[in-house]
């Protein structure tokens, strides 16, 4: 009972990602519409921070799986 | 539903391929044995690729330097002067994770669900940032970085020595085991076609993601480090 509730509050670490990276598409956005020429690179940088925001939320996930298989 | 977590827990083992009869038995894991088949097929292209080479380029040489090309921009972009050493090396890693997470598609565990092979792979990263720091400022100069904007920050720089390979590793694995753990239970839930379809965003798209997101840290911290 408290594996499930121990692997529930790990992955909660999502949330953190998801506002993060829709805060940056957001202002990625914005910049694009601004100065299309630039589209490339914004977009470069976009990739790169949205996968390095993620990282946390795949660090509380990979803590949850061990969490499940790892504790008695 | 026991059944079901059985076989879903079987699979996130590293299982044992075979097991070499030398030194009282040497095991060899499965990831170890698809590397040796992904290293087989790189192999196999390259020299594809680079037989007969002319000055007009044919088919397949044309797909190899433009290839080559591309890395070599990429380095050139990011690293500035001393590139040449590097780009070989992300060339390299970026192919070898590229073929390790899209192997997932043809119903191949993938290498890299094995933290051994993401913890090695940080490893060699980790090695090579270091490594070309002490190398291009010499052992004075390399020291001299740790304490490089500012000496309060020396702390925070000799963690960065055990934390960015940490999180190299660590994206790289969570990514493909979570990929891999999604696609396992929709193939148990949902039979033919579907698995295809969600396939191509979990195993290609975010294969490919990783592949570009570690090369280009790895290439950053080199940067960093060259500078």
């Amino acid at each position: 009972m408290s594996i499930a509730i121990g692997a529930a509050i790990a992955v909660l670490t999502g949330i953190g990602a998801g506002i993060g990276i829709g805060l940056a598409t957001a202002k990625a956005t914005d910049a694009i519409a601004r100065q299309p020429e630039a589209a490339d690179k914004i977009q470069r940088s976009l990739l790169i921070g949205c996968a390095l925001a993620e990282a946390t939320a795949i660090y509380g996930l990979v803590i949850g799986i061990m969490i499940i298989l790892f504790v008695k | 539903m026991d059944a079901l977590r059985d076989e879903l827990l079987g699979k996130l083992d590293n299982k044992i391929a075979f097991t070499i009869p030398v030194f009282g038995g040497i095991p060899v894991p499965e990831s170890v044995v698809v590397t040796w088949g992904i290293m087989l097929f790189l192999v196999l292209l390259s020299i594809i690729c680079t037989r007969r080479l002319k000055k007009v380029p044919g088919k397949a040489q044309l797909v190899a330097e433009m290839f080559v090309g591309f890395i070599n921009k990429f380095t050139k972009n990011t690293l500035g002067e001393h590139w040449k050493p590097f780009a070989a090396y992300f060339g390299t890693i970026g192919l070898y994770i590229g073929c390790a997470n899209l192997i997932g598609m043809f119903g191949i565990t993938p290498p890299t669900k094995d933290l051994n092979v993401t913890a090695a792979l940080a490893i060699m990263s980790a090695a090579l940032i270091y490594g070309a720091s002490f190398r291009y400022h010499g052992f004075k100069g390399g020291l001299h970085k740790f304490v490089e904007p500012m000496p309060l920050l020396a702390p925070i720089n000799v963690m960065e020595v055990v934390i960015r390979p940490l999180s190299l590793c660590m994206r790289l694995f969570g990514n493909v085991l979570g990929s891999f753990i999604i696609m396992e239970l929709i193939k148990l839930a949902m039979p033919a076609i579907v698995p295809m379809a969600l396939s191509m965003y979990f195993d290609v798209f975010d294969g490919i993601i990783q592949t570009i997101v570690f090369v280009f840290l790895t290439a950053l911290f080199t940067q960093e480090a060259l500078e």
